[in-house]
């Protein structure tokens, strides 16, 4: 009659059954562990001093893209709003009292331009 | 031009010893997971009964070792890449729970365990006799469904203790535990697994 089992010789057997299992995986299974190891060697090597560069290349493009993005809108933002000022003057220019008093004096300002002084005028 | 080649020569001086050490760093990972790799899967498998899942899990624990910890002193690989593992394993079981769940509700009820298949048909290389190898497979597949019945932090205990040979102190950081958890969480396990198998095992 066999003594029954301590907890000792179970974890001595349950160890044995386990190792014995390991052993017995098919090449298969055993070449798709390879691949994974592969996959997380290659982990290793992209934290390497190329791969350093390599991972900062995705957020220095997109530094690179927001910078130009900022300068692109700043200049359409000036160039929008220099015309704008154009106008404005254009505006103030044109609804000035000396230009309204101007335009009413229109037929003065069009004979001092053709240079020819009325003969009649006591100036001279 | 010699001031450039002075330094050109300095800026390679600096980088080789780094390439060196991502090398030699890349080489002991490897010789590391090469060692570790088979009896995790069947860790994995024992606790998700599952083989494509169990390796699916193994490989995104050796990524996430190599990518984290891979600057860590050898000697804490083993405890950390099994505690990532646990994680993974617990996550999966949250997810399967989930599933469930879902299948319940909508009236389905098939799981992974239908289609269980735990040691893959492959010539023995010990070169047993049949009868001898369908008796480990037996063995092997009671000791897994009682390990697998086992609540989840006493079968994590127990294969890592049995099955992984970590000590208690390793065990405790690869569970995110005390060693004094791991010391009660073990006791009953085997306990429960003396109940369970030893009628089988006698």
């Amino acid at each position: 009659m066999k003594k029954p089992l301590d907890e000792k010789d179970v974890a001595v057997r349950a160890k044995a059954l386990f190792d014995d299992s390991v052993e017995q995986l098919d090449a298969a299974t055993l070449s798709r562990l390879n691949q994974g190891r592969q996959k997380a060697l290659q982990e290793v090597r992209a934290g390497g001093p190329a791969g350093q560069w390599a991972r900062w290349v995705p957020a220095g493009g997109l530094a690179a893209a927001a910078v130009v993005a900022v300068v692109v809108w700043q200049g359409a933002a000036v160039e929008h709003s220099v015309p704008e000022a154009g106008n404005a003057t254009d505006f103030e220019i044109m609804l000035s009292e000396d230009s309204l008093d101007m335009l009413e004096d229109l037929e003065f300002y069009s004979w001092i331009d053709t240079g020819n002084p009325d003969p009649d005028s006591d100036v001279g | 031009m010699n001031a450039y080649a002075g330094v050109f020569a300095v800026s390679c001086n600096r980088e080789q010893p780094e390439e060196a050490t991502t090398l030699q760093r890349e080489q002991q990972l490897n010789r590391f997971l090469a060692g570790v790799e088979r009896r995790a899967l069947r860790f994995a498998e024992i606790a998700v009964r599952d083989r494509d899942e169990a390796l699916d899990l193994v490989q995104d624990a050796m990524i996430k070792l190599a990518r984290n910890y891979a600057g860590q002193p050898e000697e804490e690989w083993t405890p950390l890449f099994y505690r990532i593992l646990q994680n993974g394993i617990r996550d999966w079981h949250r997810r399967q729970m989930v599933r469930k769940r879902v299948m319940v509700w909508f009236g389905r009820t098939s799981g992974p365990e239908d289609d269980y298949d735990p040691v893959a048909q492959a010539p023995d290389p010990m070169g047993r006799t049949p009868d001898e190898q369908i008796e480990a497979r037996q063995a092997m597949q009671t000791l897994e469904h009682a390990v697998g019945d086992l609540p989840a932090r006493q079968r994590e205990a127990f294969m890592l203790r049995t099955f992984e040979g970590l000590d208690v102190a390793a065990t405790a950081v690869a569970m995110g535990c005390s060693e004094g958890s791991v010391k009660t969480h073990y006791s009953r396990a085997v306990h429960t697994l003396r109940e369970e198998l030893g009628e089988h095992w006698q």
